[in-house]
């Protein structure tokens, strides 16, 4: 019997996804941060107009619980596919936990990263759609538009993040009332044949603006809370608008700890992570001291 | 060697592919009607009581906030509970048999089961509330509701209608205190006005033909 586990599905090509400091590293870096340059591209640069938004997650803050997976299914309709179809590698989940393995086979470390669509500001998804089903907002949001995907799924196989799913089989179920009642009626249901993936909770950006507006004012930080964010209990992910001055994400983002997953491709990611930082002992048993 | 087929063969061709062009057209349009999300344009759409706009808002002179209480707070606009018509219609009319449905429901406490006439695909995520504020009055997409004697849809409602006015705003925004005003009319340098209205209400106009604004 074979266990349905969903761990090593989406594996990325990269030696180091989840980088970690130690304490001696991190404060040389906080004295002298070094800044990588950016990296050059072919394509014309992404103005950044308006809100940008972005998230940033602290890989010393996550404990891999899984609460923002779950959360994010009951926030964005994202149906559970069944022992079978999670062995078939066709789980749903818009955002998934990494574990990995640190130190000796006999007693490792278990290290977690959270891995949404990263919402590249050169996103490698969106060239390669044969009907522009992908495509950027103003505001750098990376869309999916269901109504125009035709399932080829070019854009799934071109992610170097492995983020995007796609609906095999009818997985929305039936019209039970029940069912219905379930679902979050602001989130589209996708139906079959469809590619979809992580939105940064686009539902709760358009109902924080539309209540700003109508109020009169103008969106502030911390206005709009994604699924994950919410339910995160060592607030690990913070969400918000890398243009506004002094919003949570963009100080984390000028962090020395701030890394780019996959910096190397040039997809230019608005979810970045903030690496762990730990402070071993010199004989190297145990990671803390 | 004879030849296999005769000259009538190449008619009876011709007759088949017509017909199959025909039949597929014929699909194609059958499919066309019964995945139309709305009823048909400019019809009246029956309804479990004749309800008159025309006679309420024109005649009578209620507020379209009288009865559709949350469009300034909410994506819905709201469709009044039976004890909205209660308020004048446990004083008047109070036998008129076709005042009877509503009677009836206040009686039984079940609600009147309106038909819609303004319905959107699922996947389009319409919001009242930002739409008065920013300025579109309720006459610019629901048409001269105070002259409706039965209430139809005056706008087709599609998304090439509505992109019209989210890619050119200005000609169609009215300053908002006239929102809910049915006889406003506007001016004859309509543009300047409504450019003077983006500028004001701040909207921003690049963003508004993005899919996110709609769809999510």
């Amino acid at each position: 019997m074979t266990l349905a586990t969903t761990q090593n599905h989406h594996r990325m090509e990269v030696d180091t996804p989840l980088r970690t400091l130690t304490l001696a590293d991190y404060r040389r870096q906080r004295e002298a941060p070094r800044r990588e340059p950016p990296l050059p591209s072919l394509y014309p640069a992404v103005p950044r107009q308006g809100q940008a938004w972005g998230m940033s997650i602290d890989l010393g803050a996550c404990i891999g619980c899984g609460a923002c997976t779950v959360a994010c299914q009951a926030e964005n309709n994202i149906p559970v596919v069944g022992r079978e179809e999670v062995k078939r590698g066709r789980e749903m989940h818009w955002i998934r936990i990494d574990r990995y393995f640190v130190g000796p086979s006999e007693n490792p470390r278990f290290l977690f990263q959270p891995v949404p669509c990263m919402h590249c500001e050169n996103a490698p998804c969106e060239v390669v759609c044969p009907v522009a089903a992908t495509v950027h907002d103003s505001e750098g949001l990376n869309l999916q538009v269901y109504n125009r995907c035709v399932g080829t799924r070019f854009c799934s196989n071109n992610c170097p993040y492995k983020v995007r799913r796609f609906n095999f089989l009818e997985y929305a179920g039936g019209k039970d009332e029940s069912i219905q009642a379930q679902r979050n009626p602001q989130v589209t249901v996708r139906q079959r044949g469809v590619m979809e993936k992580c939105t940064y909770c686009l539902q709760r950006i358009n109902a924080a603006r539309i209540q700003a507006r109508t109020t009169g004012r103008e969106l502030r930080d911390g206005d709009v809370i994604t699924a994950c964010q919410g339910a995160c209990p060592t607030r690990a992910i913070v969400f918000g608008d890398l243009n506004l001055v002094d919003s949570a994400v963009a100080r984390a983002v000028s962090s020395p700890r701030s890394y780019a997953l996959l910096r190397e491709l040039g997809t230019r990611p608005r979810t970045t992570y903030l690496s762990r930082v730990s402070n071993p002992r010199d004989d190297g048993a145990g990671e803390d001291r | 060697m004879a030849q296999i087929f005769r000259r009538s063969a190449d008619w009876l061709l011709k007759l088949v592919v017509a017909g199959g062009v025909l039949a597929v057209v014929a699909v194609a349009l059958a499919w066309r009607g019964y995945v139309a999300s709305q009823p048909p344009m400019g019809q009246p759409v029956k309804q479990p009581v004749p309800f008159s706009h025309k006679h309420h808002v024109k005649e009578v002179g209620l507020d379209c906030r009288y009865c559709h209480t949350a469009v300034e707070t909410s994506s819905y606009a709201g469709i009044p509970p039976t004890t909205t018509c209660m308020t004048c219609h446990s004083q008047l009319f109070r036998t008129a048999p076709m005042l009877a449905p509503v009677r009836r429901s206040l009686a039984e406490g079940r609600s009147l089961g309106w038909n819609r006439v303004h319905l959107l695909a699922d996947f389009v995520y319409f919001d009242h509330s930002i739409h008065l504020h920013q300025g579109v009055g309720c006459v610019t997409c629901h048409g001269p509701v105070d002259e409706m004697q039965l209430t139809y849809r005056a706008e087709p409602l599609t998304m090439r209608w509505c992109l019209e006015c989210h890619r050119e705003p200005e000609r169609h925004l009215r300053p908002r205190e006239h929102v809910f005003d049915m006889d406003w009319k506007p001016p004859r340098d309509q543009l300047s006005l409504g450019r003077e209205l983006v500028a004001r209400y701040g909207i921003d106009t690049s963003r508004l033909a993005d899919c996110s604004v709609c769809h999510r």
